[in-house]
C-alpha cells in the first residue's frame, strides 16, 4: 500500500520536473525581473537602516536634532525647517492633468478615425472650392460635423470620468490632525502636517502618532502597528533600545499608527514622505497601473472594428479608383465608409452603461473609483483579502466557555440579545461575577439606548468583549459593580501575565472578600489549587488538569484568545472588614485559589462572510486570505469563513492524521494551504507559483506589507485577475498592483483609498460579492450593446458599397448616418444595460480574459454578416420601392449615377418617359435616406428586441420586463418620427417627409429578424457544443 | 514517415474538440507583448498552419461547413429579397407611375445641349459652332416632316388631346413637324444660324406623366406657345412616338464677343419658375458667347 503510494508520488515529480524543465527560460526571466525589484526594493530599505536615532542617547539627539527636551525647537527655528523639509504630510499621488485627460478622450478609440475622415472632407473642400465646383460647401459642413461628434462624444465621456471621480475626491478630505507639541518652551496644541524634524511631541491614548518618533518619555504607552504590520496585537513602547531594527525597536513609534494607551513623549525624527510609512506609501506610486481588463477589451474592440472600416475604405477607395472614378469622389466614398463603420455613439454609451452600474453598485456600498473597475471585479478570478474588518467583525467577541469540563459555545453574531448555553450551574455563577467584577472596561456614559453590541467601551479589546458578554447575560454590569465595591486591583501588566481584584460582596450576610483573578490560562492555574465543578470546590488532581489541558488546547487549536478566571474567597477572620489591602507588597493570598474556568474570544467572521465565500467559490472565483495575524487564528476563522472549506485538509493536517513527518506528504492530496509569512520570506517564485497553482484554499499569514505585493504578483503570474483588499497604508502598493484595489471605507486610510480603485462603504467582504456579479453582468450586458450597436453599420455601409459597385443614386447620406448612430440608437443602446441576467452568473467561472473576449469572432460575424446583411436588404427593399413608385424602375437605377449627379442634366428620363430635374433628383434622393433610415430604424427595434438575450428565448427573458428597452423602442420611433416629419423641410438634413406607407416596408425583415435569431437561441440551447453552439453563440 | 501521419492524424482529432477559433483568439490576445517577427510568423501561421491544417484558423471541413451555411443564408435572403422586390413591381401600373408629385411642375431645357449651359462660338472657326449644329440636327431629326407625317396625326390646335379608352392602349401622338420651326429648322439654313452669329435655340419642357390643367403658355420673346395639343402626356410604354413641342428662339441679332445671359421662363397655371432652389424649375438659364 505504501509502496503503490510512493509510485503514484515518484511519478508526480516526475511530471513537476518536467514541467520545471519547460518553464525554466521564463522563470529565468522572472527571477531576473524579481531581482530588479528587490534591488530598488533594498535600496528603499537602506535608508531605513541608515535611521540609528533608536540607538542614541538623549542628549546626543538633542544635539542632532537642535533641540531641547524640555524647551523644544524655537517657533523661528521650526519655521526654518519647516521650509526646508516641507509640510509634514504625505505627498498624494500625482494626478494626470486635467487637460491631458480631456485630451485623451478626443483623440482616444475612433476619434482618429474621425478626424481623419473631418480632414479629408475639408481636403476635398478646398480642392472643390479651387476648381469651383458647384456645391463645395456639402464637404465643409461634413468636416465640421464630423469634428463636432468628436468634440461632443469627447466631453461626454470626460464629463462621466469627472463625476466619477469626483465622489472620491470628497472622500479623500482629510480631517486635520492636532498635534501637542512643546516649542519656545510651551506647549502647543498645532496642525500635524506643521511639525518638523526635532520637535517635541506628546501623545496620549487614542491619538494617531503624527510622525516618526524617538520615544523619550513614556508610561505605560502601547501602539497600535496594524496599519504598519497588519498585526493588531497592540505592542508596548519604552524608551529603551532594544533591537538594532529600527522597526522592532520599542523606542521607536511610526507615523500614522495610534497610540492605544498609556503616554508618551518624543522627538520626531522623521516627517512627511521620509518617514517609514511614507516610503511605503510611495513605494506604491512607483508600482505601475495595470490596463483595466474591460480597458483592453475596448482597445481590442476599436482595433476590431477600426481595422475593419480602415481595410473596407482603402479596398473600395481602390476599386473605386480602378473604375475610373475621380481620386475626390474616391475620397469622399472612403469618407463616407469610415463614417458608415464607426459606431459613433457607442463609446459613449459604454461610459453611460459602466456609470449606470457604478451608481447601481454605488448602492449597495461598493464606491467605484474608476469606472472601467466596474467591469474588472467580474473578471476577477483571485480576490486576496484581508482577515480583520473584512472577513470578520474587527472586534473581540467571547466565542467558547469551560466550566464543570464542559465546553460552550457563544454567540459571536453581530446583534447578540442573549446568550443561548446553559446558564443554570452554579459555576457559571461564580465564573460571571469573576468576568463583571475582574474588569476595568466600562461603557462610555450616556448610551444606555443603544443596543449593547454598538455602545463604545473604554478599555482594551478582550476587556470590552467581556464586558459587553456579562453585560448581554447580567444585565447592568456598572450596577453589579457598584454594589460589589472593589477595594485593590492590579491591572495586568506582562510579567505577571494576570489582573486581580478584590471586592466587598454584595450580600449583606457574607462579610468576607472576593479575590477574583484572570489571566493566561497556565498561569492562573498555576495559582491555584481547586477547582469548581459544578459548584463545588473539588481538589485540583492530575486528572481535572488534564481535562483542562485538553479543553485549553481545543481552545487555542479554534484561534482564540484563551483567560482562565479564579477566585477566592478571603476567610473573614483574616481579612476584616479594614484589613489594609497593599497591591505593591501583596498582603493577601495569591495562590491556592480555585480556578473556576475558562473564557475564550475571537474577533470573529461577519455573519454575511460565510454565505458570501461560498457564492464566490460557486463563481469559480479563489478567496485567498492574506493576514498579519496569527496562523492558527487564521486558519480557523478561514474554516469558520469556509476559506478553507470543511473537507479540505493542508498538509501539516495530513501529516498529523496520518502521523507522518510533514516532508513525507504528497503535496498534491492536500488542497488547502496555510503559509506563514516567514516561509514566504525564504521561497523561491517557483516556490510560491507552485503553492498558488496547486492548492485551491490558501491563507496566508503573518505576511508583511511587501509580501502582500509579492502573493498578487504571484497571483497575477498565474493569469489570474486579482481583486485585494485593504486598509491600511501598508496596503497601498498591493492595491495599487492589483487588477483591482478595494479599500475600505470605514477602517481604510486614506493612503489606500487613494491607491485603490474601488472602496468598500462597509468595510463587508460579502459587497465584494454583489460588485462582482454586476460586473460580470455588465460584461455579459456590454456585448449585447455592442452587438446591437454594430449591427446596424452594416445597413449603412452596404449603401456605399452598392453604389460605388452599381453606380445607383446615393441611398443614405452621412449625415443621415450620424443620427441613427448618435441619435435614434443611443438610448436603446444603453436600455440593454438594464438587462436582467439570462442565468446564473454567479455559477459560471470566471471568464478567461484570453478567450472570452467582449467583442469575439462570433459576435462580430453574426452581427456583420448575418443580421446586418438581413438589416441591409430590409432597407434595400424600402430604397427601391420608393423609387420605383416615383418612375424610377430598379433596372433604370444601375449605372446612372454620372448622369443623375450631373447639376447640367435637367431633363434625366425615368422609367416612365418622365424628365426630371436635377434639384427633383435630389429631392427624391433625400426621400431615399429618408426611407432607408426608417427601414434601418424599424429593423433596429427588433435588432433590440433579439439582443436582450443571447442564449434564451425572449419569452423566457420576458418581453416587457426590462421597461427601460421599451424606453428605447419608443424614443427610437420618436426621434424618427420627429427628424422625418418635424425637420423633413430643413434641407440641410436631407430628410424629406415619408409617405405613410414607407414605414412599414421593411417590417417582413424585422420580423424575419427576429424570427431567425429565435431559431439560433433554440438550437443554441438544444445542442450545447454543436457546430451551431460554436459559430452562432457570441 | 508513419509516425508523422499518426501525428497528423492526432492533432487533427484534437482540432475537432477544441474550439476552431482558439488559434486565433490566442494569436490576438497576445499581439501586445510580441516582436515583430514573433508577429510575422504567427501571422504566417494564422494564415497556414500546416500541423494542423488550418488556414485562418478553420480547417478545410470547417471552411466547407461554414461557407455552405452562408451559401444557403444568402440565398434564401437573396430569394426573400427578390420576391419582396417581385411583389412591389407587381403593384405597380407599366403606364403611369404610383406618385408623380416628385416630378411636378415641369422643368425646361434647351438644346443645343453638349454640357452645360453657356453657347459659346466663333462665326469665323466653324469648328466652335459645327457641334451645337450636329446636336440639333441630331434631336431634331425625330422631328423630320416625313417621321412625323409617318407615325404621328394631326391633331386640333388649342385643347387638350384627351384619349380615352383602356390604359394599356397605344395612345396617338400629335404631329410636331420640324418645318414648324421655319427658320430654326435646319431645313432653310442647316447651320441654324450659327454660321451667322444669329444662333436658334430650341425650347423643350420636360415631359411628365397625365398632366392636364396645363394652359397655353407664353413665351418670351414672341409668340412661342407649346400647344395644349401635345398634352397629355400618356408614358413611355403607350405613348411610343411621343415627341415633346418645342420653341425655337432665333436670336438674330446678339451682341458678339460678349456674354449674354438669357432667361426663359414658362408661364401658366400650375408652372412654378421662381424656386431659388431649383434653377430648372418652369425656367432655364442660359448664357450665349458669340465671337466673330
Amino acid at each position: 500500500m505504501v509502496k503503490k503510494k510512493s509510485d503514484v508520488y515518484s511519478i508526480e515529480i516526475y511530471g513537476t520536473k518536467d514541467l520545471e524543465k519547460t518553464e525554466m527560460g521564463e522563470e529565468e526571466k522572472y527571477k531576473d525581473l524579481k531581482g530588479n525589484k528587490k534591488k530598488k526594493k533594498t535600496e528603499d530599505l537602506k535608508k531605513e537602516l541608515e535611521l540609528d536615532d533608536h540607538k542614541l542617547s538623549t542628549s546626543e539627539l538633542e544635539e542632532k536634532y537642535g533641540t531641547s527636551i524640555n524647551k523644544g525647537l524655537s517657533s523661528a527655528r521650526a519655521a526654518e525647517i519647516l521650509a526646508r523639509d516641507g509640510p509634514n504630510s504625505l505627498t498624494p499621488p500625482k494626478a494626470t492633468p486635467e487637460i491631458v485627460k480631456f485630451l485623451k478622450q478626443m483623440v482616444g478609440g475612433f476619434s482618429i478615425l474621425l478626424w481623419i475622415g473631418a480632414v479629408f472632407s475639408w481636403i476635398s473642400f478646398g480642392i472643390q472650392f479651387a476648381q469651383g465646383a458647384e456645391s463645395p460647401f456639402d464637404n465643409l459642413y461634413l468636416g465640421v460635423v464630423l469634428a463636432l461628434v468628436v468634440i461632443l462624444t469627447g466631453i461626454f465621456a470626460y464629463y462621466q470620468e469627472a463625476k466619477s471621480t469626483n465622489i472620491m475626491a470628497s472622500f479623500s478630505k482629510m480631517i486635520p490632525q492636532q498635534a501637542l507639541v512643546i516649542r519656545d518652551a510651551e506647549k502647543k496644541e498645532l496642525p500635524a502636517d506643521q511639525l518638523v524634524v526635532g520637535d517635541i511631541v506628546e501623545i496620549k491614548g487614542g491619538d494617531r502618532i503624527p510622525a516618526d518618533i524617538r520615544l523619550i518619555f513614556t508610561q505605560g504607552c502601547k501602539v497600535d502597528n496594524s496599519s504598519l504590520t497588519g498585526e493588531s496585537e497592540p505592542q508596548s513602547r519604552s524608551c529603551d533600545f532594544t533591537h538594532d531594527n529600527p522597526l522592532e525597536t520599542r523606542n521607536i513609534a511610526f507615523y500614522s499608527t495610534t497610540c492605544v494607551e498609556g503616554t508618551a513623549t518624543g522627538i520626531v525624527i522623521n516627517t512627511g514622505d521620509r518617514t517609514i510609512i511614507g516610503r511605503i506609501a510611495s513605494l506604491a506610486s512607483g508600482v505601475g497601473n495595470e490596463k483595466t481588463p474591460i480597458a483592453i477589451e475596448i482597445e481590442h474592440f476599436v482595433y476590431l472594428v477600426a481595422g475593419v472600416a480602415v481595410s473596407i475604405g482603402v479596398l473600395f477607395f481602390i476599386i473605386s479608383v480602378s473604375m475610373r472614378y475621380k481620386i475626390l469622389d474616391s475620397i469622399i466614398f472612403l469618407i463616407g465608409i469610415i463614417v458608415a463603420n464607426v459606431p459613433e455613439g457607442l463609446l459613449a454609451t459604454v461610459t453611460v452603461s459602466l456609470s449606470l452600474t457604478a451608481k447601481r453598485m454605488a448602492k449597495k456600498n461598493c464606491l467605484v473609483k474608476n469606472l472601467e473597475a466596474v467591469e474588472t471585479l467580474g473578471s476577477t478570478s483571485i480576490i486576496c483579502s484581508d482577515k480583520t474588518g473584512t472577513l470578520t467583525q474587527n472586534r473581540m467577541t467571547v466565542a467558547h466557555l469551560w466550566f464543570d469540563n464542559q465546553i460552550y459555545s457563544a454567540d459571536t453574531s453581530e446583534d447578540q440579545t442573549t446568550q443561548p448555553f446553559d446558564q443554570s450551574s452554579p459555576s457559571w455563577t461564580a465564573l460571571s461575577k469573576i468576568v463583571t467584577l475582574c474588569n476595568r472596561a466600562e461603557f462610555r456614559p450616556g448610551q444606555e439606548n443603544l443596543p449593547i453590541m454598538k455602545r463604545v467601551v473604554v478599555g482594551d479589546a478582550s476587556e470590552t468583549a467581556l464586558l459587553k458578554f456579562a453585560e448581554v447575560i447580567l444585565g447592568d454590569v456598572m450596577n453589579i459593580r457598584a454594589r460589589n465595591k472593589k477595594v485593590a486591583e492590579i491591572p495586568f501588566n506582562s510579567t505577571n501575565k494576570f489582573q486581580l481584584s478584590i471586592h466587598e460582596t454584595d450580600d449583606p450576610n457574607d462579610k468576607r472578600f472576593l479575590l477574583v483573578m484572570k489571566g493566561a490560562p497556565e498561569r492562573i492555574l498555576e495559582r491555584c489549587s481547586t477547582i469548581m465543578i459544578n459548584g463545588k470546590e473539588e481538589p485540583l488532581d492530575n486528572e481535572k488538569a488534564e481535562a483542562f489541558q485538553t479543553a485549553y488546547m481545543e481552545l487555542g487549536g479554534m484561534g482564540e484568545r484563551v483567560l482562565g478566571f479564579c477566585h477566592l474567597y478571603l476567610p473573614e477572620n483574616e481579612f476584616p472588614d479594614t484589613y489594609p489591602f497593599d497591591t505593591d507588597s501583596m498582603n493577601f493570598p495569591t495562590s491556592n485559589l480555585c480556578f473556576v474556568g475558562l473564557l475564550s474570544m475571537i474577533d470573529p467572521p461577519r455573519s454575511t462572510v460565510p454565505d458570501a465565500v461560498s457564492k464566490c467559490r460557486s463563481a469559480g472565483i479563489k478567496v485567498i486570505m492574506v493576514t498579519g495575524d496569527h496562523p492558527i487564528t487564521a486558519k480557523a476563522i478561514a474554516k469558520s469563513v469556509g476559506i478553507i472549506s470543511a473537507t479540505s485538509e493542508t498538509v501539516e493536517d495530513i501529516a498529523k492524521r496520518l502521523n507522518i513527518p510533514v516532508e513525507q506528504v504528497n503535496r498534491r492530496e492536500a488542497t488547502a494551504a496555510v503559509v506563514n509569512g516567514m516561509e514566504l520570506k525564504d521561497m523561491s517564485l517557483q516556490q510560491l507559483d507552485d503553492i498558488l497553482c496547486n492548492h485551491s484554499e490558501i491563507v496566508f499569514a503573518r505576511t508583511s506589507p511587501q509580501q502582500k505585493l509579492i502573493i498578487v504578483e504571484g497571483c497575477q503570474r498565474q493569469g489570474a485577475v486579482v481583486a485585494v483588499t485593504g486598509d491600511g497604508v501598508n496596503d497601498s502598493p498591493a492595491l495599487k498592483k492589483a487588477d483591482i484595489g478595494i479599500a475600505m471605507g470605514i477602517a481604510g486610510s486614506d493612503a489606500a483609498k487613494n491607491a485603490a480603485d474601488m472602496v468598500l462603504l462597509d468595510d463587508n467582504f460579502a459587497s465584494i460579492v454583489t460588485g462582482v456579479e454586476e460586473g460580470r453582468l455588465i460584461f455579459d450586458n456590454l456585448k449585447k450593446t455592442i452587438a446591437y450597436t454594430l449591427t446596424k453599420n452594416i445597413a449603412e455601409l452596404c449603401p456605399f458599397l452598392i453604389y460605388i459597385i452599381a453606380s445607383i443614386p446615393m441611398p443614405i447620406g452621412t449625415i443621415t448616418i450620424l443620427f441613427i448612430d448618435l441619435g435614434t440608437d443611443i438610448i436603446p443602446s444603453v436600455a440593454l444595460a438594464y438587462e436582467k441576467a439570462e442565468s446564473d452568473i454567479m455559477n459560471r467561472r470566471p471568464r478567461n480574459k484570453r478567450k472570452d473576449r467582449l467583442v469575439n469572432e462570433q459576435l462580430a460575424v453574426y452581427s456583420y454578416l448575418q443580421i446586418g446583411i438581413m438589416q441591409s436588404v430590409g432597407a434595400f427593399v424600402t430604397y427601391f420601392t420608393v423609387y420605383a413608385e416615383q418612375g424610377f424602375l430598379p433596372s433604370t437605377l444601375l449605372g446612372v449615377r454620372v448622369d443623375w449627379e450631373n447639376n447640367a442634366i435637367n431633363d434625366f428620363e425615368d422609367s416612365y418617359g418622365q424628365e426630371w430635374t436635377k434639384y427633383q433628383r435630389m429631392y427624391l434622393q433625400w426621400t431615399g435616406y429618408t426611407a432607408f433610415f426608417v427601414s434601418i430604424t424599424i429593423q433596429q427595434v427588433a435588432d433590440l428586441i433579439i439582443r436582450k438575450t443571447r442564449r434564451n428565448s425572449i419569452f423566457q427573458q420576458g418581453l416587457f420586463r426590462n421597461k427601460v428597452v421599451w424606453v428605447g423602442i419608443f424614443s427610437q420611433i420618436g426621434i424618427a418620427l420627429i427628424l422625418t416629419y418635424g425637420l423633413g423641410h430643413v434641407t440641410a438634413l436631407n430628410f424629406t417627409p415619408l409617405r405613410f406607407q414607407y414605414w412599414f416596408v421593411a417590417v417582413p425583415f424585422a420580423i424575419l429578424i427576429w424570427v431567425y435569431d429565435e431559431v439560433r437561441k433554440l438550437f443554441i440551447r438544444r445542442y450545447p457544443g454543436s457546430w451551431w453552439d460554436k459559430n452562432m453563440y457570441y | 514517415m508513419v509516425a508523422s501521419g499518426s501525428h497528423a492524424r492526432e492533432n487533427k482529432h484534437e482540432e475537432k474538440v477544441q474550439d476552431p477559433d482558439r488559434g486565433e483568439d490566442e494569436i490576438k490576445a497576445e499581439m501586445g507583448s510580441k516582436t515583430w517577427a514573433d508577429l510575422a510568423g504567427e501571422m504566417k501561421m494564422f494564415l497556414w498552419n500546416p500541423e494542423e491544417r488550418t488556414c485562418l484558423g478553420r480547417t478545410a471541413k470547417s471552411w466547407g461547413l461554414i461557407l455552405l451555411f452562408y451559401f444557403i443564408f444568402y440565398t434564401c435572403l437573396a430569394g426573400m429579397f427578390a420576391f419582396c422586390m417581385y411583389v412591389m413591381l407587381l403593384t405597380l401600373s407599366p403606364y403611369t407611375p404610383t406618385y408623380r408629385d416628385r416630378v411636378s411642375p415641369p422643368g425646361v431645357m434647351i438644346r443645343p445641349y453638349l454640357n452645360g449651359f453657356t453657347i459659346a462660338f466663333n462665326v469665323s472657326q466653324p469648328s466652335t459652332w459645327q457641334p451645337y449644329v450636329d446636336s440639333m440636327h441630331h434631336f431634331l431629326a425625330a422631328y423630320d416632316d416625313k417621321v412625323q407625317e409617318e407615325k404621328n396625326i394631326e391633331c386640333v390646335s388649342g385643347q387638350y388631346f384627351i384619349q380615352g379608352g383602356n390604359e394599356s392602349e397605344e395612345k396617338k401622338a400629335c404631329q410636331f413637324k420640324r418645318s414648324l420651326l421655319q427658320n430654326c429648322s435646319g431645313i432653310e439654313d442647316p447651320s441654324f444660324g450659327y454660321s451667322t452669329g444669329q444662333p436658334c435655340i430650341l425650347l423643350k419642357m420636360n415631359r411628365k406623366g397625365n398632366e392636364s390643367d396645363l394652359r397655353s403658355v407664353d413665351f418670351y420673346p414672341g409668340n412661342g406657345t407649346f400647344d395644349l395639343m401635345y398634352y397629355p402626356y400618356y408614358g413611355k410604354m403607350t405613348h411610343v412616338n411621343y415627341t415633346s413641342p418645342l420653341v425655337a428662339m432665333h436670336f438674330t441679332d446678339v451682341k458678339k464677343n460678349y456674354l449674354v445671359h438669357i432667361q426663359c421662363s414658362l408661364n401658366g397655371k400650375g408652372i412654378i419658375n421662381n424656386i431659388n432652389s431649383d434653377r430648372f424649375l418652369g425656367r432655364i438659364i442660359f448664357t450665349l458667347s458669340i465671337g466673330k
